[in-house]
């Protein structure tokens, strides 16, 4: 432990020798009186000299977590030969904080361990490591002090909440396995598609006997096959535009969570794309433990500052597989970003551009040029929009505070009037 | 400001110029609490006790009883402008932390008032001169010194 002694038994020891020495040139009793107590807590400072030889360990009681909620982070302290106060921290990142209990101060008594539970609230999402605990170790009276770092650094998971939406996005094609999605094919299924006359080889009781009674002839049911989907969440990391606790990359990381957590709920295929500075991907697959491998992808998302050119090219071919559904989560703020969008949707993929709006985080200034600079600005995405609307690509505006399921319903109206050809 | 008052009481003549320079001290005591500096504590205790010092010199030659409760005061005033810079983060302490820190201290004050009473008691008391008083307290120095650095050394 690192020894810190308090300047003022230097402060007393100078104080009783000046003292003393007056009193001796002076002939007063009077000035070693005034030194015997400055003199005495000279001595009993050195006599509390003692390293305490605190340890201690950490340990949180979850290693994961959604936002909003508590984790106890719970420090074990021990001291062989006692310790009158033991100042303890456990230093946050900003994201965590400690409505109470951190820092506090406890007495160790001597080889007796003592437990200090500190709740620590999750108010963002993201990874983290906790610890080492700071602790400072005091004399009775504050003499000296001890300073060291206890306990192994521990990891926490924060998750983002997840959204509920009730409606999703139907991809314009299916793939060839089974899934919850309606397919547009015709082939074995539920949903009713189309009658058609009988071929030799249909099964007897996909027979429509009311429609062969009034026709004369044998017709048979067609139905949709329900099959899975494969979606892409393509997420521009390029740029975070953040006004305190928000930014568009939180949004981002929530409605990435949200979407993918639902399709995977119905059977479908989710990869994310991260399309940044830092460029990372996840294959496209199934299940839960491709939910959690997607989370914890999302959790160590970044903005990393590049200024490489870069285009689909450098994706791994099987990152977009055909016929899949890439949904673009974009602030539309990066060049590199909007050129891949367009070069994605003249491959033929199904594009949706979900614009997490930066306008709400962004102030303009109040001088003429700065209120000029700003509408130029919006003028510019709006321009950047109509070209992705005129490639047939829905677009749709996401602000800060608003329902995800409301865009998404934005979507699916545009697709409703407006639908795309294959390029 | 106790000790600026008693000291002024004790020589009105030097009224004046103790209480200057008790205010002067309380400046550099507040000085020193809203900075948090606690490297200049000594300062402030140092020019009260300066102000005792000129009184005493000034009043005569006759022993000052309450010296004693002068150094107490002065040692107290540090301890407690000291308590008070390390409280300057406020963290919730454990039951019993601050009583006892408080009962230390009052301990240290009384030995400390007890110490400079009896320094005062014994150059009072009738006890004769002489080489075995000079030699008794030469001896009684040194092993005070020699225990200070044993206890700073265990």
């Amino acid at each position: 432990m690192t020894r810190l002694d308090s300047p003022r038994l230097v402060q007393y020891g100078a104080l009783a020798a000046s003292a003393l020495l007056a009193g001796l040139v002076l002939g007063r009793v009077e000035l070693v009186a005034l030194a015997a107590p400055f003199a005495i807590a000279c001595v009993v400072g050195a006599a509390l000299a003692r390293d305490p030889q605190v340890t201690g360990t950490l340990g949180l009681a979850r290693e994961r977590a959604l936002e909003d909620e508590n984790v106890a982070a719970t420090i074990e302290l021990a001291s062989a030969p006692g310790a009158d106060r033991v100042d303890v921290l456990l230093p946050l990142p900003e994201e965590l904080r400690a409505p109470e209990g951190n820092p506090s101060a406890v007495r160790l008594a001597a080889d007796r361990s003592h437990a200090v539970t500190v709740p620590v609230r999750c108010d963002r999402w993201g990874s983290f490591v906790l610890g080492p605990v700071l602790v400072r170790a005091r004399d009775r009276l504050g003499f000296h002090a001890w300073e060291t770092s206890v306990g192994a650094p521990q990891p926490l998971r924060v998750y983002p909440r997840v959204e509920t939406l009730l409606t999703m996005l139907a991809p314009l094609e299916t793939q060839v396995y089974v899934g919850n999605q309606v397919s547009r094919t015709r082939g074995d299924g539920i949903e009713f598609a189309d009658l058609r006359e009988w071929d030799p080889g249909d099964r007897v009781r996909s027979i429509n006997w009311r429609a062969s009674a009034r026709r004369g002839a044998l017709w048979v049911n067609q139905q949709h096959p329900e099959r899975n989907a494969d979606v892409v969440l393509f997420l521009d990391t390029f740029v975070d535009v953040r006004s305190g606790a928000r930014g568009t990359l939180d949004s981002t990381v929530r409605a990435a969570t949200s979407l993918a957590h639902r399709y995977l709920q119905r059977k479908d295929r989710v990869g994310v794309v991260s399309f940044g500075g830092f460029l990372t991907w996840l294959l496209p697959a199934s299940g839960t433990r491709q939910l959690y491998r997607i989370v914890d992808s999302l959790l160590q998302m970044d903005v990393v500052l590049s200024f490489a050119a870069k285009g689909i090219d450098v994706l791994p071919p099987r990152t977009l597989p055909p016929k899949a559904l890439v949904l673009a989560i974009t602030p539309l703020l990066d060049a590199r970003s909007a050129a891949a969008l367009l070069d994605l949707r003249a491959r033929g993929f199904d594009l949706v551009v979900i614009e997490v709006s930066p306008v709400p985080f962004v102030q303009p200034a109040t001088d003429e040029l700065s209120q000029l600079a700003y509408r130029l600005w919006r003028l510019s995405r709006e321009s950047l929009r109509l070209r992705y609307e005129q490639a047939g690509v829905p677009v749709v505006e996401w602000e800060d505070g608003e329902a995800l399921e409301v865009v998404l319903e934005e979507v699916t109206a545009f697709r409703r009037y407006a639908r795309p050809v294959r390029a | 400001m106790g000790v600026v008052a008693y000291a002024s009481s004790r020589e009105p003549t030097l009224a004046p110029v103790v209480a200057t320079l008790g205010a002067f001290g309380a400046v550099l005591l507040l000085f020193v609490l809203v900075r948090g500096d606690a490297d200049l504590l000594g300062w402030p205790l140092c020019v009260g006790a300066i102000a005792y010092v000129l009184s005493l010199l000034v009043h005569g030659s006759g022993i000052d009883e309450a010296a004693p409760l002068v150094a107490a005061a002065l040692l107290l005033c540090g301890e407690l402008a000291s308590w008070s810079l390390d409280e300057r983060t406020h963290i919730p302490a454990a039951r019993g932390l601050v009583a006892s820190r408080a009962a230390a201290l009052a301990a240290l004050v009384g030995a400390g008032l007890g110490a400079g009473a009896l320094v005062v008691a014994l150059a009072a008391a009738p006890l004769g001169r002489g080489l075995a008083w000079t030699i008794a307290g030469a001896a009684a120095a040194v092993a005070a010194v020699a225990l200070a650095g044993r206890l700073s050394r265990s």
